[in-house]
């Protein structure tokens, strides 16, 4: 697979969200809102790529057996980090995100691309595997909150948008609203990819 | 045998790396946390109580805990307005902390919400600041009340709850009622009449 590649799978043809249906809880939590997203996408990001880096470097050293805790304990350093540096320097995002900056920890997206790719791959595609899911992610969280926080709230960005005339539809900015979006998305990607194929 | 040993060698250098960064990070970020969480507060206590000089909020303590908050007039502390608290109660999906302020008389003067963590969108919304408005129009119902007028429209009091969140209103009306009762009793009652302040 050529370097370019290694990036650009996660945004459309791998995307860990619509794609590979991984880390679908965060996804369902923190898109209500586009702060919420852009601050959770970066913080995953962050953790992504660090932990590929790390986990492709000692790739060579780490016994079979015991990958998985070697991992374990590589991605909830970096997570801790983004916490603590979260709470110190942007409080407000800290207070929105909540309990899902700890939960990073155990997002299947961050662990699987370490066991599926990182614990296998240079440090270079590691790094670029790293960043397309990030942002891959980040942009799915992006795309739903969009559609989510218009239609449930009136509001983009925190803003009003549609006025006081708008009776936000409560229910998008609710779990089922998010699986409703998500699934209506994954359904236009799918007969996108067909129509294409054809 | 040999390869346990190797495993639980390789497995001890990687958690002892880990605590290593770990304990450089939090020496940066920690004293940056205490204040931003001192910040909140020292801006939460003037919003609550607007009459008092900044440099004359005191903490009452009982125990090591702090109780509650004496608000001074005058930066020598003398010229009493008010008192202020933290409210805490079991909101939807979070404990809710409202920083409350109150005159000698026992009328609510200012209140800041210091921690929720409600559904985005329907139980934050008792921190929602309308377009054009400048705070939050469920807290500002609570200026001018006292404590047996606090309950929300649904318990037949006169605080409206915010559409779709009434466990959330209920949780902010009903500590802050309760803890506006156990600092009367602290206080063996609230002043009749409000100290005269020249300002």
């Amino acid at each position: 697979m050529s370097v370019g590649k290694e990036f650009t799978k996660g945004l459309y043809a791998e995307n860990p969200v619509f794609k590979q249906a991984l880390g679908l809880c965060p996804t369902l939590a923190v898109s209500n809102s586009v702060r919420n997203a852009v601050g959770m996408g970066l913080a995953m990001t962050f953790v992504l790529v660090l932990s590929n880096i790390i986990v492709s470097l000692i790739r060579r050293f780490v016994p079979r057996k015991i990958r998985i805790p070697i991992y374990i304990v590589v991605i909830a350093t970096f997570v801790t980090i983004v916490d603590l540096v979260m709470a110190g320097f942007a409080p407000d995002l800290h207070k929105a995100l909540g309990i899902f900056v700890p939960l990073i920890v155990v997002n299947c997206i961050i662990l699987g691309r370490a066991e599926a790719f990182a614990g296998r791959n240079s440090v270079f595609r590691s790094l670029l595997d790293g960043l397309g899911m990030g942002f891959g992610f980040s942009l799915a969280l992006f795309v739903l909150a969009f559609i989510r926080e218009i239609l449930g709230d009136g509001r983009l960005y925190g803003f009003p948008l549609l006025g006081p005339g708008f009776e936000p539809m409560l229910i998008m900015i609710l779990p089922p609203g998010a699986f409703l979006t998500i699934g209506l998305l994954m359904g236009l990607m799918n007969w996108l990819d067909k129509r294409r194929c054809s | 045998m040999k390869d346990v040993l190797r495993m639980a060698w390789i497995l001890g250098v990687v958690t002892v790396l880990a605590a290593a960064v770990l304990g450089a990070v939090n020496h940066v970020a920690k004293p940056r946390i205490e204040e931003q969480r001192r910040l909140a507060l020292e801006q939460a206590l003037l919003s609550a109580l607007p009459k008092a000089d900044p440099r004359a909020i005191v903490p009452v303590y009982e125990g090591d805990e702090i109780v509650y908050y004496k608000g001074y007039a005058q930066p020598d502390t003398t010229g009493l307005v008010g008192y202020a608290f933290v409210a805490r109660g079991a909101g939807y999906s979070s404990e809710i902390e409202t920083l409350v302020g109150v005159d000698t008389t026992g009328q609510i003067i200012g209140l800041k919400i210091l921690r929720e963590v409600e559904t985005p969108g329907l139980g934050t919304k008792i921190e929602e600041v309308r377009y054009g408005e400048k705070d939050p129009w469920f807290q500002r119902q609570f200026i001018g009340k006292r404590a047996r007028q606090l309950a929300v429209d649904k318990d037949g009091g006169e605080i409206v709850s915010v559409t779709g969140a009434t466990i959330s209103s209920r949780a902010v009306t009903n500590s802050i009622r309760k803890g506006l009762e156990e600092l009367e009793k602290r206080l063996g009652g609230f002043s009749k009449t409000a100290q005269q302040v020249s300002d």
